[in-house]
């Protein structure tokens, strides 16, 4: 190969490295970390970009300056010159890929060893998912249960995740960590949250109808803030459990079987949108044409016997008809209470 | 539309080039076996997770597997392998009764096996939704199954031919390659057989 | 047309008159289909009903079990009707076999393609056809997806139908376009590349193809008959215990999808090994049918993994059995472990052949010889290998077991080693190159681009905390495309354009072929190459519904599918115009050297009317006096040219 054709050749690939790494670097690609695993992640992430904008431009140069030089005349029809191969050239990009790859390789279980890394100290969260709703629980905080994943910042925590019926996946973008959870098993995941914020929570595993809204919230706080929010929580679960004057046991059946995922309800404290707003629930019986009471309870067994308008059928979980009578009758109260 | 060049041409195909010392319907056969091993294997990973990984006793209380009638039935699929043998060295010698008698004990003992089979699913006491347990054991021993079934099929065909005056010493690939599978089927029950009932 | 029917005439001398009358009703054919599917429907609902009465199950009309059932009995029907088994039937019963008149062999008029064929090259036709339907109708699919995705929020269809939208999208395009439109294509030129007279299984060859239209009717049903929301991938439980008939009807359309594709694996390893013209030592095959070969041996050793993971949760589904079922000692990560032994190496199923149709194309309009050829064929088989031990590399985050993803890992990125000698490869052979940019040398390059870009964003997927990060989101969904739509597509569409003179004898519109390129090129750039962006940034795959911050660039991907969409309009017109109108093909568009080439355009009824001898590569392009073949007559074989 000539000297000038080797100079053209890097000109163009540099030109076409340049144009990938602006691509690369002008579009902010990853979202901002809020975990330390997630700053690892983002590591490994540019490494591989790295060698794959290498990759890339040189696979880039080598076609565009064989179209621009290569191209035969409309009326030249001879054939090209008639090389075989070549040994050394065969060698070398077998193993300067070998060499790329491994190093991709090792930077990657490197990174993953690390964020597999799980502190002495550290807070655990039991994560239970059902079609299509999230509940977490704190065995540390007296199994305080809410559908919103709160967390102390700068602090390990370990998820310990079960599913009821099908698969689900615990995803948070901005933590980089994601884990499925398998009906039958427990899975477990490491997050350490830096940075303090509200992220979303997001099913990435197809669960069924509603895996498209099966979302919850991560809240990470000051450890100060955290402490006062578990102090509360647990305060109004005592005051629940103490009879039907604050929330009436009904809250902490709420709070521990989701409702608070998908429905917003001001005597629980919940904001969701995935279910219709309960505080207007007289007024949806009323539409309905049944008693206030019955109309709840129905709702809550049979959640197809009536669909709210704007929202759709076999989306809320059908398995509550299971739950103990004596925990229906507390929700029903608690749904009703709130506002007689 | 058509699919060739409207110039006149041969009206036989010339003879193709054997570029193999393989015969082409032994090969196929070969290959198609491989796929069916394959299609076992599924299987087996399924037992393997269900057993090995999953930690389970096997059988697990209160199950228990009729060994002693499984081994008889075993003993015989491996007899009508011999017999098998027996009919297509036969025909290769010119015996037309050896393989015609072959054939049919081969048969008979194929059915024999499959009807002991059915049998025995009936007084097992469990069914195929009790446990993984029994989804695994009918899902591995129906699939065997299904094989003897096919097996059947075709060493039916053949002892039809048999008795109808097809297979010559010089042309005896029918009985060879269906051979092969029915060894194949007796082979596979072995395995099905040790893993089921005897590890 | 008159030449034909002499042809025709003669070949038919000594058969059986046709039949008149109501014997018509018996002769192999449409008119006996109804009535042999009616037939068989009958059988399978008897036997199903006196099973079930004879062992006491309840009821005894069970809608679900009787349809699973007449899913296997009715095509069957289906099958025997049209004339699949006749032969082995008379064989089976020992009656005379007729000797062979021929009559089922090649094309005289369009009624040849519409009935059991036992020519390689009306088959490898009626394979095209068909797959490109399903192309159509897969893409169809997407477009109502797109239009659903244009916004957040719901416009168009509910959850569970865009669920079903995407799993049929995906299983119509893997399971009734990518994999047979390869084995149609192979079916054509495979016979011809090597010197045979046809494939060495004419028959099963025909019964291979008429599977797919089952299968295919079985899949698109699978959208009609509601219920299958559960993306192609089928996993348990969700696919076994929570979804309606529609998910059978897929584990059904995947059996018989499957049966003919390992059919056609096994009649391509047998015709390639023991078919071979003389002199075409396996180091002379043209890479192509080295690509087939290869692929055959995945189909058949890979595809009874996903013929048992289907039969599982079938039965999960209408037998309760417990599969998949934790309650009962199943385990659900077995479904994973034993789908994607099948589907791991179904992606190079989808890709190997492609990497062959690239390298005939690219060697004859560089004119110039692959550059390392062996060292190509030695890849294909260190992929092939390898292919088998990464399956896990989808399960990163299913829970499995941790040791095994490190492990994984690494025999996954190393399979970027033989790809990457076959990038370069083709690189190094235009290098020097006297190109030519036909349609085919366009879709070559383009699929070597894209494919790089494909491959790239799996090394990432390979790399295990990134894939924790990206897993299940429209990352992967930007990988898929790049390596499907980039990858195999493109050299579909290359080696479309490349053998349609072969094929119809009829050249196709250059200019028209050329813009179907730039449009396909650039709106299957903007459709999915912001797609990774999205997924990186926390956009989930199989959802209709996003984050209102997704809406701008959903609604740019939206506009672009379309777009993307039509450009497929321009493919299609070109095709048919000029399959009916386009001006007569030589023998030889493109000075190519491979034996398929050397016959006329289309090819004689049997190929060759002698078979010719081979005496160097397939690629000798340059080499002065250099030939592939020569043929019986033409030319006195000379001692030192047998050793070129
Ligand atoms: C044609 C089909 C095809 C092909 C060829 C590939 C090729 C590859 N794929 Fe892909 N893949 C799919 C189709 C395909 N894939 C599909 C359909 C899915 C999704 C399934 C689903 O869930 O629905 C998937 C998903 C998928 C995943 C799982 C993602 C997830 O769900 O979390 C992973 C993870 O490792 C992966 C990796 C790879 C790798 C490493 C390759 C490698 O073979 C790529 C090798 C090629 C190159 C690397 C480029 C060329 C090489 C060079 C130029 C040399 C130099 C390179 C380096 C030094 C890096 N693929
Ligand atoms: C070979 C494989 C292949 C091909 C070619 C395509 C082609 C296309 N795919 Fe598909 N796709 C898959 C394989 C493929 N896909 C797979 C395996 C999945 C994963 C599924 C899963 O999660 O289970 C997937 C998933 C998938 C998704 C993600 C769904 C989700 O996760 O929610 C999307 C979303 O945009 C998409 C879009 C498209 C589009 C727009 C095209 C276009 O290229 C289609 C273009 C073609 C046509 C439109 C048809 C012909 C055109 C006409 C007849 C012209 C007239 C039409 C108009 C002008 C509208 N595909
Ligand atoms: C996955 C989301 C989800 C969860 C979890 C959920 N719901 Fe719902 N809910 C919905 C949706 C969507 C609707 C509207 C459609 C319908 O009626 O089924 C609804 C409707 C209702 C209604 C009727 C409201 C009206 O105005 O018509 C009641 C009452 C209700 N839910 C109570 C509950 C209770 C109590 C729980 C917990 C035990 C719960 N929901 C859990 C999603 C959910
Ligand atoms: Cu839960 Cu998706
Ligand atoms: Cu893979």
């Amino acid at each position: 190969m000539r000297r000038g054709v080797l100079v053209r050749l890097v000109a163009v690939g540099l030109a076409a490295a340049a144009v990938a790494s602006a691509v690369a670097f002008f579009v902010p690609w990853l979202p901002t970390p809020a975990s330390k695993q997630a700053d690892r992640i983002d590591f490994v992430f540019w490494f591989v970009t790295g060698i794959s904008i290498a990759i890339f431009a040189l696979v880039v140069a080598v076609i565009l300056y064989s179209v621009v030089r290569f191209r035969a005349r409309p009326d030249d029809d001879s054939d090209g010159a008639p090389i075989h191969g070549n040994t050394g050239l065969e060698i070398a990009w077998t193993a300067f890929p070998a060499v790329l790859v491994t190093a991709v390789a090792v930077v990657s279980a490197v990174a993953l060893a690390q964020n597999e890394n799980l502190p002495k100290k550290h807070l655990q969260v039991n994560v239970l998912a059902q079609q299509f709703a999230w509940s977490f629980s704190y065995p540390k905080y007296k199994g305080l249960t809410v559908s919103a994943l709160h967390l102390p910042l700068n602090e390990a925590v370990e998820l310990k995740m079960r599913s009821k019926d099908v698969i689900h996946s615990f995803w948070v973008p901005q933590f980089g960590q994601k884990q499925d959870l398998v009906p039958g098993i427990t899975t477990k995941l490491v997050i350490t949250p830096k940075r303090l914020g509200t992220y979303p929570v997001v099913c990435t595993e197809l669960c069924g109808e509603g895996h498209a809204l099966m979302r919850s919230e991560a809240i990470v706080m000051k450890p100060t803030a955290f402490a006062s929010w578990v102090k509360a929580q647990e305060r109004a679960a005592a005051k629940a459990s103490q009879g039907p004057s604050g929330g009436g046991p009904g809250l902490a059946v709420f709070n521990s079987n989701g409702c608070s995922g998908c429905h917003t309800f001001k005597p629980a404290g919940s904001t969701a949108t995935t279910g219709p707003d309960l505080d207007n629930l007289p007024a949806d019986a009323r539409r309905a044409g049944k008693p206030l009471s019955a109309f709840v309870r129905e709702s809550i067994v049979d959640p197809n016997a009536y669909i709210e308008k704007g929202y759709q059928p076999n989306i809320m979980p059908s398995t509550f008809k299971s739950l103990p009578k004596q925990q229906l009758d507390a929700l029903v109260q608690f749904l009703i209470g709130g506002k007689k | 539309m058509s699919a060739h060049a409207e110039t006149q041409h041969a009206a036989h195909p010339p003879v193709a080039h054997q570029s193999s010392r393989v015969d082409a319907r032994t090969l196929g056969m070969f290959l198609f076996i491989a796929s069916e091993v394959m299609l076992f294997g599924s299987f087996f990973t399924a037992y393997f997770f269900i057993r090995v990984v999953n930690h389970q006793p096997w059988p697990p209380h209160p199950f228990h597997l009729p060994v002693f009638v499984a081994f008889v039935n075993t003993a015989i699929l491996v007899t009508s392998s011999f017999t098998m043998h027996w009919s297509l060295q036969s025909i290769k010698r010119g015996n037309r009764v050896g393989l015609q008698a072959g054939l049919t004990l081969t048969l008979l003992m194929g059915l024999t096996f499959l009807l002991t089979q059915l049998l025995e699913y009936a007084r097992i006491g469990f069914t195929p939704h009790d446990q993984a347990f029994g989804t695994i054991f009918f899902s591995l021993t129906g699939l065997h199954g299904a094989h003897v079934l096919v097996g059947l099929t075709i060493l039916a065909a053949m002892t039809t031919r048999a008795y109808r005056g097809h297979f010559s010493p010089e042309a005896h690939n029918g009985v060879e390659i269906g051979g092969i599978y029915w060894h194949f089927v007796d082979v596979m029950w072995i395995i099905v057989f040790t893993t089921v009932y005897v590890l | 047309m008159t030449t034909a029917t002499t042809a025709h005439d003669e070949l038919h001398a000594g058969a059986a008159p046709p039949p008149h009358g109501w014997r018509r009703l018996l002769a192999p054919g449409w008119l006996r289909v109804p009535w042999m599917s009616a037939l068989f429907f009958g059988i399978g609902l008897g036997i199903t009903l006196l099973v079930r009465w004879a062992e006491g199950w309840h009821p005894i009309w069970d809608g679900q079990v009787i349809t699973t059932i007449e899913l296997v009995a009715v095509p069957f029907g289906f099958l025997a009707g049209i004339g699949g088994f006749d032969y082995w039937t008379r064989y089976a019963i020992g009656s005379p076999t007729q000797p062979e008149d021929h009559s089922g062999h090649g094309a005289y008029s369009w009624r040849d393609y519409f009935r059991i064929n036992t020519d390689h090259k009306v088959i490898g036709v009626q394979y095209v056809v068909t797959t490109i339907f399903f192309f159509v109708a897969a893409g169809l699919l997407a477009m109502i997806m797109r239009a659903e995705l244009a916004r957040p929020g719901m416009q168009f269809v509910g959850n569970q139908v865009f669920n079903e939208l995407f799993s049929v999208h995906a299983a119509l395009m893997i399971f009734l376009f990518i994999i047979p439109a390869f084995a149609g294509l192979g079916n054509y030129v495979i016979p011809l590349m090597i010197g045979a007279p046809d494939m060495a299984f004419p028959r099963l060859n025909a019964l291979s193809f008429w599977l797919l239209p089952v299968a295919g009717l079985l899949m698109l049903s699978s959208f009609f008959v509601p219920g299958f929301g559960c993306g192609w991938t089928g996993y348990a439980p969700l696919c076994s215990t929570h979804q309606e008939l529609g998910a059978v009807f897929f584990n059904m359309g995947v059996q018989w999808a499957g049966a003919s594709s390992i059919m056609t694996a096994l009649n391509f390893l047998v015709t390639i090994i023991t078919m071979r013209a003389p002199g075409m030592t396996f180091w002379r095959l043209p890479l192509l049918v080295w690509a087939n070969f290869t692929t055959s041996l995945l189909v058949v050793i890979a595809t009874p993994f996903i013929a048992g993971s289907q039969f599982m949760t079938m039965f999960d589904h209408i037998m309760h059995t417990n599969f998949f079922n934790y309650e009962a000692h199943g385990y659900v990560l077995g479904y994973q472990h034993i789908f994607w032994f099948y589907s791991h190496p179904a992606v190079y199923i989808m890709m190997l052949p492609g990497f062959g149709i690239a390298s005939e194309v690219i060697s004859t309009f560089a004119r110039k010889p692959i550059f390392g050829y062996r060292l190509m064929a030695l890849s294909l088989m260190a992929i092939l290998v390898l292919g088998f031990s990464v399956w896990a590399h989808h399960m990163f985050v299913s829970g499995m077991a941790p040791w095994l993803r490190v492990p994984m890992m690494v025999t996954s990125v190393v399979i970027a080693v033989p790809t990457g000698i076959k990038v370069f490869s083709w690189l190094a052979t235009l290098w020097e190159g006297k190109l030519n940019f036909s349609t085919p040398m366009l879709f070559a390059l383009g699929f070597v681009s894209m494919f790089v870009i494909g491959g790239l964003s799996g090394i990432y997927l390979a790399a295990v905390p990134i894939d924790i990060h990206v897993s299940d989101t429209y990352f992967v969904v930007a990988h898929i495309h790049y390596v499907l739509f980039g990858g195999s597509l493109f050299t579909i569409f290359a080696g479309i354009y490349y053998w349609f003179p072969k094929m119809t004898g009829r050249m196709y519109d250059e200019r028209l072929g050329k813009l179907h390129f730039w449009l396909t090129f650039i709106g299957f750039n903007a459709t999915f190459f912001p797609m990774h962006y999205l997924g990186i940034q926390g956009m989930p795959r199989r959802v209709s519904d996003y984050a209102p911050r997704f809406a701008d660039l959903n609604f740019f991907i939206s506009i672009a599918s379309f777009f993307l969409g039509a450009s497929t309009l321009v493919f299609l017109y070109n095709m048919i115009v000029s399959w009916a109108r386009g001006a007569p093909a030589p023998a030889n568009p493109w000075r190519a050297h491979t034996l398929e080439w050397q016959v006329s355009s289309p090819p004689p009824v049997f190929n060759f009317d002698e078979i010719p001898q081979v005496v160097g590569g397939p690629y000798e392009y340059g080499v002065p006096g250099a030939r592939h073949a020569v043929f019986n007559g033409d030319r006195v074989i000379e001692e030192e040219e047998v050793n070129v």
